[in-house]
């Protein structure tokens, strides 16, 4: 069986390549332990050690010998490649030695320098599952939790502080921002030390995010609040009609998507409150209220021309 | 953009006449109470009509901070405005804004140079809060020039809450009087002006998501975090905030002329990034 080897890895391993074929992606075969070079047929590394696991274990088998000797896969990109070895506690009687205390004692701390960046790669994981975000925003929060330990700019600031910063940028590189709010909902950290340490990364990496924009997280909220596709669509119609007709000036994305699914499920079969949007979306009812009432006069130019009204444009509520 | 309350009114009597004052105008003016370093200068460049443009603005500054409310309030030494920081000359492509910011706040801080009783003085003086549990100073306040002092038990103080450079002082010189009354051998020693805040209003709509996309090495616009976009110049050192009302405020000053010079740079940006609607 062939496999080909992914491209992207990571700046943190060695690159092999074809002398004749530099750009060319080599293909491992390993079964042999060979990367071939598909130009040209190159045999270019030669017997080259697999770092994935040596079994794949699963959840529903009888977890009791666990048949794997080399530990975890190997993750090199954030590691900094430690090949350091543990002794665990044994299972036969000779290692116990005559108190009936086992030799051994404790597994030597394996790496103390990547100690916390290993414990803040656990914590942005356990962030993470909790809103159920996929593997691409955790590397890249991973990446850049890295990247900002290894600078020491922020040294002085709680690890924590820095991870939920961390997914927070990531969330926003990968095109699908989460507000802080919703950040805050799965961190210990509050929204201000969060914004701080988003301000400081920002700055420490010398990069910069997209401003975020009310479609962003329509189909979030959308389909949170149980919302059907047509709603949904209404919505980013409108709050992109309104920012572009600038009714709302000033006022935060957020509010103005919130208070545009407002105007949208008004007006269909589909009736949400303020306050079930507020808490959906993070905002206070009143700020929905406020801008609601700034999008209201001109609701018959927001709705988009092929809108089916449950409830027509001159009823909606009045706030 | 000469406005009659700008210029002084004596002058524009003798504006016919070139060159030296005329023996009839009276220099020591109460209108004037600064300008008198000055006054040669309008004289002699009347017919450059594109210099005069650019003093009104340092007169219409120096006239703003005159203290009318305290008209005996003689100033102890000029503004820094005065001949020592030079009149840039307008260049052709660009003309002022005629806008200046006005200052909000002036923070500064001085040394009495003798170890203090903060109990003693927050018995005794009048409008004094001290609360060693939450915060080491005591606060005092007072209501002419209307500013707040911190005053520690090293004798170090800082006077918040002055609108202009003059008043701080002045403010500061009266708490020393106050420590000094109540016993302490108060001196007043390095009084320097650590913060300077000022406002201003461009008067027109500003579109921050293009001024974020343009400049993003010095902004940083989050309205999830602040409605207002902050901007940090890196010549002069100064924190602005800009609104989309059109509302900017400056911040981050040592000196009144960097928060001049910060607007003069900031104008024609925002200018760029006006809202067409």
């Amino acid at each position: 069986m062939i496999e080909c080897s992914r491209g992207s890895v990571g700046d943190a391993l060695p690159k092999v390549q074809c002398p004749n074929h530099p750009d060319a992606l080599l293909v491992e075969d390993y079964r042999a332990g060979d990367m071939i070079c598909p130009e040209c047929g190159l045999v270019v590394g030669d017997r080259v050690i697999d770092v994935g696991s040596e079994w794949r274990t699963f959840s529903n088998e009888k977890a009791t010998k666990d048949p794997s000797r080399v530990g975890d896969a190997q993750n090199p990109l954030l590691n900094g490649g430690d090949l350091t070895t543990m002794i665990s506690k044994g299972t036969g009687a000779a290692s116990f030695d005559e108190f009936g205390n086992s030799k051994y004692q404790n597994r030597r701390t394996m790496s103390s320098s990547d100690r916390a960046m290993l414990n803040a790669f656990k914590e942005i994981s356990t962030m993470a599952d909790r809103i159920n975000l996929p593997r691409n925003i955790i590397d890249r929060t991973n990446n850049l939790f890295k990247q900002v330990y290894e600078q020491k700019s922020l040294k002085g600031r709680s690890n924590d502080a820095i991870a939920s910063a961390c997914l927070y940028i990531a969330c926003r590189q990968e095109g699908v921002p989460r507000t802080f709010k919703e950040i805050c909902a799965v961190s210990r950290i509050s929204k201000k030390e969060i914004g701080r340490c988003f301000k400081l990364i920002l700055k420490a990496l010398e990069t910069s995010v997209d401003l975020i924009t009310t479609g962003d997280f329509m189909s979030r909220f959308c389909s949170n609040l149980g919302l059907p596709k047509q709603v949904q669509m209404a919505a980013t119609y409108i709050a992109r009609k309104a920012v572009e007709l600038d009714l709302v000036p000033g006022r935060s994305p957020i509010s103005v998507a919130a208070a545009a699914i407002y105007m949208a499920s008004q007006a269909s079969a589909e009736k949400k409150t303020q306050k079930e949007i507020g808490d959906i979306a993070g905002v206070a009812d009143v700020t929905i209220r406020q801008s609601y009432r700034l999008i209201y006069p001109r609701a018959a130019d927001l709705f988009p021309p092929d809108f089916k009204f449950d409830t027509p444009v001159d009823k909606l509520p009045q706030l | 953009l000469r406005s009659p309350q700008k210029t002084f009114p004596i002058q524009q009597k003798s504006a016919t006449v070139t060159g030296a004052m005329t023996p009839g105008m009276p220099i020591f003016s109460p209108m004037m109470p600064y300008g008198t370093g000055l006054t040669p200068q309008p004289q002699q460049q009347q017919q450059q009509q594109q210099q005069q443009q650019q003093t009104p603005q340092l007169y219409h500054s120096q006239t703003v901070t005159t203290t009318t409310a305290l008209p005996g309030n003689t100033p102890m030494y000029t503004t820094p405005l005065t001949p020592m920081t030079p009149i840039t000359p307008a260049t052709p492509a660009s003309e002022s804004s005629g806008i200046v910011p006005q200052l909000q706040n002036i923070v500064s801080t001085v040394n009495l140079g003798c170890k203090l009783d903060l109990k003693t003085i927050a018995l005794r003086a009048r409008n004094a809060e001290y609360n060693p549990k939450r915060f080491a100073a005591v606060i005092m306040r007072i209501r002419e020039p209307r500013t707040t002092a911190l005053i520690f038990s090293s004798g170090k103080m800082v006077c918040t809450g002055a609108k202009s450079e003059e008043q701080s002082r002045l403010a500061a010189r009266k708490y020393a009087r106050v420590v000094q009354k109540l016993g302490f051998p108060a001196k007043f020693l390095d009084f320097k002006i650590q913060n300077m805040v000022g406002s201003c209003d461009v008067k027109f709509p500003i579109r921050l998501e293009g001024l974020v996309l343009t400049h993003q090495q010095f902004s940083s616009y989050e309205p999830e975090l602040f409605p207002g976009l902050i901007y940090r110049m890196i010549k002069p050192r100064i924190v602005l905030l800009i609104f989309v009302s059109g509302k900017v405020v400056l911040t981050g000053a040592k000196v009144r002329a960097e928060i001049y010079e910060a607007f003069e740079n900031i104008y024609p940006i925002l200018k760029g990034f006006r809202k067409t609607t």
